[in-house]
């Protein structure tokens, strides 16, 4: 105890570096910091880039002194893709992996969830699992193919699935065009059947969007922390993430956790298509371009420490930045600032092995000059 | 609390009101932005024009109106309720992408007034719904290409329509320019074709190339971007001294045109300009009047809706006189043009095998 305790008189900071989680925290706030610099120093408030924020996530409008619990719901909304695609990168990461293509695998996803809407039994639920499942399962397919080719005949996993978005977005395209009634943008209306809307959460949000995507993304929280923690096919990738060598010596399977990875974290990302194609819109979309919730899914996961929790919790902070933007927007505040948070945040995470290197340094430095040490 | 919340809302309201006798609107686009130079800028310039507000400096921004750029399509429905919760006498939406989303939300704000350009089908008592007469304008171009081709003494001259999608929207403009070209020169041969794209000039510019060395003498594009590879091969030829036009589209593309700026020489003879800027104006006008009602609003001919453009000098002053004329002739309705394939092919001498489609 008393060793601890004079540990704590030195070492808080040194401790908080080597915490990836506060050091998310610690990034998360300095980006916040330079975005409200930026705000005041373009000549504009940065109380507003707050407030649009607060009625982001609690529903009150300060500037007009109102209430409307739409805007949480609309948060949550915009923030299911983004936690689903940044546990699709986070997916592949433990793993050693590095998937570029949640993007692609998101387009895949959503585009086999809206043939399914149409040519799908119109049966209630039934039809928009079968839905889902399909969707997620041909993603899996997606990112699988790459997952193969890495483990197989070794081709980089991040020119692969870089390409395969291309081919996913044009596919996509060209496929939804087949659907009769459908023009250069888009199909006609889903049946009902298909659609994820969920009246219950509609009634708690005041009819915002928010649907059962919102569930099935908590379960793929779960379920992501679960398999990658608790279990032995998890442990599995994660010793392939650490050393594919060491790995294969100790009698793992790498080309089983190479597939198995790819497609699960491609998974991920189709039922984040899926959860807007089925949540967000009533009619199927032939792409004009692309979402970027796939590649936003990176920064999430990159924030969020590739962890089921922290993933969790970055996506909610990127949806949230999303959702604060019109708001902001509407407060006079450049919609570029959101970006501009965003992308700090990210480069700031990138030079946290950095700061770990220059603390670490100190605390030797420190401990030259004969200060304890609790190691 | 919320009854409270809700009275100091209105009593906030009724001050702005009794303050600012000008009408306040928000204007919401696609990513795109009011810096697209095309739909979305000339929106924003109708609204900039009736607050005295140059781009520039638009000093009641912030104030009496704003815009809010949507950075994906599924913000569309979030940012309309967002503008509607938000006050606005005037929330007004561009271009038919946001036609569904403002389709589910109109109903639920009824006392929420609503303007949306280039759709027809989003039948509620609170929307506007802008539209343009674009067959007239092409009707005005296509006689504009034959009185050139008649001054130039253009030996059966042969007239090209480039489209970007079949469709009713761009049939409006193919059988508009055929009629006006056949109404000046009745035996025109005309050829059309069709990219199935707005975004690839290089298809327009290969079937320029082919129709012009075929003797084609005028190319009218309505195919968006695709359009512009038109321009830039007539733009080659004109540098190199043959005698061919483009037209341009929606807005002035004589710059676009220009192979010889020192002297204002230009390739495109004219174009068929649509002025989106005439509806938001509109809209803010009534709403300041009080006349404001739902319903589709047609910016015609002669509401200066739909025109031609007269800058490029070498359409001399004759052509623009006969122009004019025939302007005012659409406007009095001695002239009839027609808007569908159907009812144009119905008339004697129109050709028969274009590839336009009515929906």
């Amino acid at each position: 105890m008393a060793r601890r305790a004079a540990g704590l008189g030195r070492g808080p900071i040194v401790r908080l570096a080597g915490s990836d989680a506060a050091m998310s925290v610690l990034v998360v706030i300095l980006g916040f910091l330079v975005g409200t610099a930026l705000v005041a120093a373009v000549g504009r408030d940065p109380a507003n880039m707050y407030r649009a924020i607060i009625q982001v996530v609690s529903g009150f409008d300060l500037t007009r002194g109102t209430w409307n619990a739409r805007y949480i719901g609309e948060w949550l909304v915009a923030s299911t893709p983004l936690v689903l695609c940044g546990l699709s990168m986070a997916f592949a990461a433990r793993a050693g992996l590095f998937n570029i293509g949640a993007e692609g695998q998101y387009i895949v996803g959503l585009t086999v969830a809206q043939f399914v809407a149409f040519y799908g039994p119109p049966v209630p639920i039934l039809h928009w699992v079968l839905a889902v499942l399909l969707g997620m399962l041909a993603a899996a397919a997606w990112g699988g193919l790459v997952g193969f080719l890495k483990a197989r005949y070794a081709v980089s996993e991040v020119v692969a699935t870089i390409m395969m978005n291309y081919i996913a977005l044009y596919l996509s395209r060209y496929l939804t065009m087949l659907i009769p009634g459908t023009n250069t943008y888009k199909t006609p209306s889903f049946p009902a059947t298909v659609r994820l809307g969920n009246a219950w959460l509609e009634g708690l949000t005041n009819r915002s969007r928010l649907n059962t995507g919102f569930y099935l993304m908590l379960a793929s929280v779960l379920f992501f922390w679960f398999l990658m923690e608790k279990t032995r096919t998890g442990f599995a990738l994660r010793a392939t993430g650490f050393n594919k060598d060491a790995a294969r010596c100790s009698g793992i399977d790498v080309t089983r956790s190479t597939v198995l990875s790819m497609a699960i974290s491609g998974a991920f990302a189709g039922l984040a298509g899926c959860a807007v194609c089925l949540g967000s819109f009533g009619y199927g979309r032939v792409l004009a371009g692309l979402d970027n919730y796939g590649f936003n899914g990176i920064a999430v996961a990159l924030v969020g420490n590739s962890s089921a929790p922290g993933t969790f919790l970055a996506g909610l902070l990127f949806g949230m930045l999303q959702s604060a933007q019109p708001l902001m927007q509407s407060r006079q505040i450049p919609k570029e600032v959101t970006y501009i948070i965003s992308g700090l945040v990210v480069v700031f995470i990138s030079l946290r092995s950095g700061f770990g290197l220059i603390l670490e340094a100190r605390a030797k430095q420190l401990a030259r000059k004969g200060k304890p040490r609790d190691e | 609390m919320k009854k409270v919340l809700l009275a100091a809302l209105i009593v906030l309201m009724a001050a702005q009101a009794a303050i600012a006798a000008d009408p306040t609107v928000r204007l919401l686009t696609d990513v795109s932005g009011v810096d697209d130079k095309s739909f979305n800028a000339a929106a924003w310039r109708g609204i900039l024009e009736f607050y005295g507000d140059s781009l520039a400096k638009p000093s009641k921004k912030g104030s009496a109106y704003d815009v809010i750029t949507a950075q994906t399509q599924d913000m569309y429905i979030p940012n309309i309720k967002q503008a509607s919760d938000e006050g606005y006498d005037l929330v007004i939406v561009t271009g038919f992408t946001f036609a569904d989303a403002l389709g589910e939300v109109a109903p639920q704000y009824p006392s929420q007034k609503y303007l949306i350009v280039d759709v027809d089908w989003v039948n509620h008592p609170n929307v506007m719904q802008a539209t343009y007469t674009e067959h007239e304008g092409s009707y005005l171009v296509g006689v504009a290409a034959a009185l050139k081709a008649k001054a130039d003494k253009i030996k059966n001259p042969k007239f090209g329509f480039i489209g970007g999608i079949p469709g009713a929207v761009i049939t409006k403009f193919e059988v508009g320019y055929v009629q006006g070209i056949l109404s000046v020169l009745p035996g025109a041969q005309i050829l059309d074709y069709y990219a199935n794209d707005w975004a690839k000039p290089e298809l327009a510019k290969a079937q320029a190339k082919n129709w012009y060395d075929s003797g084609v003498y005028c190319i009218f594009s309505a195919a968006g971007f695709t359009g512009s590879g038109a321009i830039a091969m007539a733009k080659e030829y004109r540098a190199a001294g043959k005698n061919v036009w483009a037209i341009g589209v929606d807005s002035d593309q004589y710059e676009d045109g220009l192979y010889d700026a020192a002297k204002g020489k230009s390739a495109v003879l004219t174009s068929m300009i649509k002025k989106v800027e005439a509806s938001t104006l509109y809209a803010l006008k009534a709403i300041k009047a009080g006349t404001f009602k739902g319903g589709v609003m047609v910016f015609d001919t002669k509401s200066d809706g739909v025109g031609f453009s007269d800058k490029n000098a070498e359409l001399g002053k004759d052509i623009v006189a006969k122009l004019n004329a025939v302007k005012k002739d659409i406007i009095s309705g001695k002239v009839k043009v027609f808007a569908k394939y159907a009812d144009a092919k119905a008339s004697k001498g129109f050709p028969q095998n274009l590839q336009a489609k009515d929906d």
